[in-house]
């Protein structure tokens, strides 16, 4: 399996990654190649086996319930935004004239 | 006796219980020891000298109220920056966290200042903890402590260096194929890497969460009981932690009735070099000596776990890391409209051996490639998971060199990334599997550390332990 530079691109666009033209070419490159080792899985016969799901023993999932917490880590959590409005996170508008 | 820094823990803690030391002029010793190296070797990336000296002294003074709490009480420990301490910045070596600061301490972290722990800082790593060198971290590579030209190994290195140059007593790093027993073996210090499930996650930023595992790296076998110990154990906050057996060690110089096999195709790894077969070769017998029964043994699939490593670790990673889009935190270059600014902010923030793994994550789970890669690799984990239960009805441990090769020049693989991924090697397999697995000192090539490694049945790490120590007792 080989890639083409606009399967690089495309995967650059998927993943929300900018990347210049020869960082895109070096890409081409290095997946390729790390492609070409993984590529013997494929050779493997796997009829009837089951995809490993954890490695150990879990026991369930976390529920996912809001908790309150103190003012210490609510302040730092505010503090990691990359813009702050108040209590409130900004973030760019979504819907915009497209540039291009 | 020697200089403080230069203390085990074990060592350390009975000087404390004595009297013949306190935290405080431990503490200081290993911050004065971080002043005169770290400029040369890098293996901080952050120090808390204030704070540090602060907690040594409380410790002192439970220690004089005789309300002492344990054998980590007033011992200084670095942490791994990817490892959350509560209003202390948190990094993961990436410049997409340079101004990150973490929000409440992760599990391990409060975990060792419950018990009395003094905390010095943080340690470098490859960015993520993606990569086998330290030489990816954002913030520039650690040197290996012994040859200012070398890398320590990666990508828990900085932890490594710091722990190998006594500029801690002891410190945490994270293992996802390697990251802690690596650097360990190539830096000549202790390193376990406890069964998947063992030691809560909440609180490290994650790099591949089925296979991420936190793990001591310490100056010997017994202080890696102590400090593996003080962090295991149920959590709400992380669901695949277990309510295991306890780890219950008993130190022995006889290893009668202990069955260690020997892997026939591992040993057999093209780009093993002889001076490190040799070593590790000696080190086995010395284990024979001791009374171990040691065997050859067929591990089948095994030697495809770093083909399954590298396809399940990469398809993780481009999930876990779509979080920093420039969103919620880390870096935002605004670039509008919307798609632009996750893009061009993820173009800033993230370094390019970061960059390639998501690259090829989202490759292996894309439209048309998802069975084909990581459904299959998920398959063949499972005929590596049965290899290594067959294999334990035979042996009680499984023994390689942990790394091919010794610590290597830096910049020698910085090109190569497929060179610096087969060096995974030997180590991948206890990350694929979820077991515990070790990397013990076993000597020296060309001045360099020779690193064995020891893997055992899941939620054993006291046998682990127990042969490491007998091993280590010998070297003595």
């Amino acid at each position: 399996m080989s890639l083409t530079r606009e399967d690089v691109k495309r995967l650059a666009d998927l993943a929300r990654l900018e990347l210049s033209d020869e960082e895109a070419a070096r890409a081409e490159k290095e997946l390729d190649a790390v492609l070409g080792y993984v590529d013997r899985l494929t050779k493997i016969p796997t009829e009837g086996v089951e995809p490993q799901t954890m490695p150990a023993r879990a026991e369930g999932w976390r529920s996912d319930d809001a908790f309150e917490c103190d003012d210490l880590t609510h302040e730092l959590l505010l503090s990691n935004f990359p813009e702050r409005k108040g209590d409130l996170l900004h973030v760019p508008a979504v819907f915009t004239a497209p540039k291009k | 006796m020697k200089p403080l820094n230069e203390l085990t823990l074990v060592e350390a803690s009975s000087a404390l219980v004595n009297g013949e030391i306190t935290s405080a002029e431990l503490t200081k010793a290993c911050l004065d020891a971080i002043r005169a190296k770290d400029g040369a070797i890098h293996a901080f990336l952050d120090v808390y000298e204030e704070e540090a000296m602060e907690a040594a002294k409380r410790s002192d003074i439970r220690r004089e109220d005789g309300g002492v709490i344990g054998d980590l009480d007033g011992i200084p420990i670095a942490l791994k920056d990817n490892i959350l301490y509560q209003g202390k910045r948190a990094t993961a070596g990436s410049k997409m966290l340079a101004n990150h600061i973490a929000a409440s301490h992760a599990t391990v972290t409060q975990k060792l200042i419950e018990q009395g722990a003094v905390i010095l800082g943080k340690t470098n790593l490859d960015e993520f903890a993606m990569g086998s060198s330290t030489e990816h971290s954002a913030y520039g590579p650690t040197l290996h402590p012994r040859d200012p030209n070398r890398v320590p190994g990666g990508s828990s290195g900085g932890s490594a260096a710091a722990v190998a140059a006594h500029m801690c007593i002891a410190a945490l790093g994270s293992d996802t194929g390697g990251s802690i027993r690596q650097p360990a073996s190539f830096c000549g210090i202790v390193g376990l890497k406890p069964t998947y499930g063992r030691v809560s996650r909440s609180g490290l930023i994650a790099m591949a969460s089925s296979l991420d595992q936190i793990g001591p790296m310490t100056k010997t076998v017994e202080d890696a009981a102590i400090l593996v110990k003080a962090i295991v154990g149920h959590d709400g906050m992380d669901q695949t932690t277990v309510e295991a057996e306890p780890i219950e060690e008993s130190w022995t110089q006889d290893l009668k009735g202990i069955r260690i096999g020997l892997p026939r195709e591992a040993w057999k790894t093209k780009g093993m070099s002889d001076e490190v077969r040799d070593k590790v070769t000696e080190a086995v017998r010395v284990l024979e000596s001791l009374g171990a029964e040691i065997k050859e043994i067929d591990l089948p699939y095994a030697d495809e776990a770093l083909a399954v490593y590298y396809l399940v670790m990469p398809c993780e990673v481009s999930a876990n890391l779509a979080r920093f889009d420039g969103m919620r935190f880390g870096v935002r270059k605004e670039n509008l409209p919307l798609f632009e600014t996750y893009a061009a902010s993820r173009a800033e923030g993230l370094g390019a051996e970061v960059r390639r793994r998501i690259l090829l994550g989202t490759y292996a789970l894309s439209k048309g490639y998802f069975d084909a890669y990581y459904l299959q690799a998920k398959k063949v984990q499972t005929l590596i998971r049965r290899a290594y239960e067959a294999a334990f009805r035979d042996v009680d441990a499984i023994l390689t060199p942990t790394a091919p090769t010794t610590a290597w020049k830096i910049g020698e693989k910085s090109n190569d990334p497929l060179a610096m991924y087969l060096e995974d090697i030997f180590t991948v397999g206890a990350n694929v599997s979820g077991l515990p697995a070790i990397s013990v000192p076993c000597g020296d090539v060309a001045g360099l550390p020779v690193g064995m490694h020891l893997l055992a049945p899941w939620f054993e790490e006291a046998k682990l332990l127990e042969i490491s120590q007998a091993y280590e007792a010998t070297e003595k």
